[in-house]
């Protein structure tokens, strides 16, 4: 019996310890780190002291960081609300029951797959000022006289981002959102049809209300993956022009491995990671109480 | 009128279809364009001379090696992530053992994390046991990404298998482990199959943990190329858009085989 115990543990624990070693030391590291004054110098001698709070006084100081936690929020924000309901008008558009349906909804799935690195160049590319398609489309419809700075003006940078992480995100947000309205209640529908409601009132008066519980994990789920964005925005423009789409991830990755102060990017990493802690936090709260429920 | 109205959504639906997926037509067809015709103030839908040239400057250029290194990085990943994450899927959901819901909430909680906050720590750790250039950084970095993935939707699928399968074989005196290898890997074959190729797409679309961990160029992956050829190639967009989807080919060919049930594996592993 009690080797039976044993054989059991073996089956669980490699992977346990497995992230236990690569993601639960290395946070606790890093939060020590940030308490620290660890540079590249003091990573050769192995001197390095205490300064508590000092990186996270000298990074409220530091150039750029303010903006950074700002783009961080505008950034998440505009990307999800986009993608949850163009993700859920497409979603509603599936669901009607016609031969290629459950096909496309697959094919699109494309967008979400490609490595982020390829999808930053290939936004890169069509946004260019001249050669980019979007301008010369734009210009060439007449929609626009002169072409628009895609990257290089600050104004419009973040949202240039934004528009290309939309793009990533929708397939994912339309595929959560269609199993959601497929598991729907048929019956319901069929009664309010019988009342005479029309396709705005089923929409507002059954379907969202239904949907409640999805939807929020949607985007909760939407806000978590987007909040700790890097590649998108490092590929793009890396944090440019003049800090106009620097973000927490890209400042941290900047001050860790371009300046080499490890312990102010380390705090920059922790800033980062409470914020998505709570907001984690709050989600696995919501989707247990709906387990119970 | 039936009739009617599914071909007109069909049409609706192919059309959207083809501009959501404008861009990765674009990236294809510009690789196979001259350099002069990009420039055109009038662009072009199909490239008026098809050429091959950009294929054949990348290929000169290492593309090849960071092909091999991508596939050495997300394969030996995918391995790691399928050794670790299927007997453990397992046992959290068959046996009874102490702190189970703290296991599955750690990998719950590890899967929402962001990689810069364990970057500069583990480039420490890892100067320190001499892992930084080797396949190995971003090789166990990058099974962190599948493992809590594969072993949550394994968990549901294996939650779902009748335990009489189990209590026969082991009547036939099959041992747990003979009974897991024997039984329960053959019957669970195609939900393995999606986490393998789930894991090996998070593992291929890396650039963060390989740029950081290996500043060897020959141990790159095609993303760490591509960024870095981004500077150096400047607006030889033909040549990057070549290199774009050399790169995004594999991912392409195991989602059309793989297409349903992938599809299927997304859904189940990212609400539960």
């Amino acid at each position: 019996m009690k080797k039976g115990r044993w054989g059991e543990y073996l089956f669980i624990y490699p992977a346990v310890i497995f992230m236990l070693l690569l993601i639960g030391y290395p946070l606790i590291y890093n939060i020590i780190l940030s308490f620290q004054d660890v540079d590249l110098n003091s990573l050769a001698t192995g001197e390095k002291h205490f300064v508590w709070f000092d990186n996270y006084k000298a990074l409220a100081n530091q150039d750029g960081f303010g903006i950074s936690v700002w783009n961080t929020i505008v950034y998440t924000l505009g990307s999800v609300v986009f993608q949850v309901v163009i993700g859920f008008l497409l979603a509603l558009f599936f669901s009607m029951k016609f031969k290629l349906a459950s096909f496309l909804r697959g094919v699109v799935m494309i967008s979400w797959l490609i490595p982020l690195t390829i999808t930053a160049l290939l936004y890169k590319f069509m946004m260019g000022s001249g050669e980019g398609i979007f301008n010369q489309m734009l210009m060439g419809i007449g929609f626009i006289d002169d072409p628009i700075q895609w990257l290089s003006n600050p104004d419009i940078a973040l949202w240039s981002v934004i528009i290309a992480n939309i793009w990533v995100g929708i397939p994912f947000n339309m595929l959560l959102l269609s199993t959601g309205l497929s598991n729907l209640p048929e019956d319901v529908y069929e009664s309010a049809s019988l009342d005479g409601a029309n396709w705005f009132q089923k929409l507002f008066k059954i379907t969202i209300p239904l949907l409640h519980p999805v939807l929020l994990v949607v985007l909760m789920l939407g806000f978590i993956y987007t909040f700790k964005v890097f590649d998108l925005v490092f590929v793009m423009t890396g944090g440019g022009p003049i800090n106009s789409t620097e973000v927490l991830s890209t400042i941290a990755y900047r001050l860790s491995f371009n300046e080499f102060q490890f312990s102010l990017g380390a705090a920059a990493a922790n800033i980062l990671f409470i914020i998505l802690l709570v907001v984690s936090v709050i989600y696995l709260f919501m989707i247990n109480k709906d387990e119970e429920a | 009128m039936q009739k009617r109205k599914e071909w007109m959504l069909n049409s609706l639906g192919i059309l959207f279809v083809l501009i959501f997926l404008f861009p990765v037509y674009w990236m294809i067809i510009t690789a196979f364009k001259s350099q002069s015709e990009i420039f055109q103030s009038t662009p072009t839908f199909w490239p008026k001379d098809f050429q091959f040239t950009s294929f054949i400057d990348i290929f000169k250029d290492n593309v090849g090696q960071y092909f091999l290194n991508s596939f050495m990085i997300a394969g030996l990943a995918t391995i790691l992530v399928l050794v670790l994450a299927v007997p453990s899927a397992y046992g959290l959901a068959r046996f009874k053992v102490k702190g189970k819901n703290p296991m599955i909430l750690l990998f719950l909680v590890t899967q929402m994390l962001p990689a810069t906050v364990i970057l500069t720590p583990l480039f420490i750790v890892f100067n320190n046991l001499s892992l930084l250039n080797t396949y190995w950084g971003p090789v166990l970095t990058c099974a962190t990404l599948g493992v809590p993935f594969s072993v949550l939707i394994l968990r549901t699928f294996f939650l779902g298998i009748p335990k009489e399968l189990e209590e026969a074989a082991s009547i036939d005196g099959c041992g747990r482990f003979r009974t897991f290898i024997r039984v329960i890997v053959p019957i669970s074959y195609p939900s393995i199959v999606v986490c393998a190729a789930i894991s090996f797409f998070f593992s291929w679309g890396d650039l963060i943990f390989s740029m950081t961990f290996n500043r060897n160029q020959d141990l790159w992956p095609l993303t760490a190329g591509i960024y870095n050829a981004i500077g150096r190639y400047g607006i030889e967009w033909n040549d990057l858009m070549a290199f774009a989807t050399v790169s995004v080919l594999p991912v392409i060919v195991i989602f059309v085989i793989l297409q349903k049930q992938l599809v299927k594996g997304l859904v189940s592993g990212s609400i539960k």
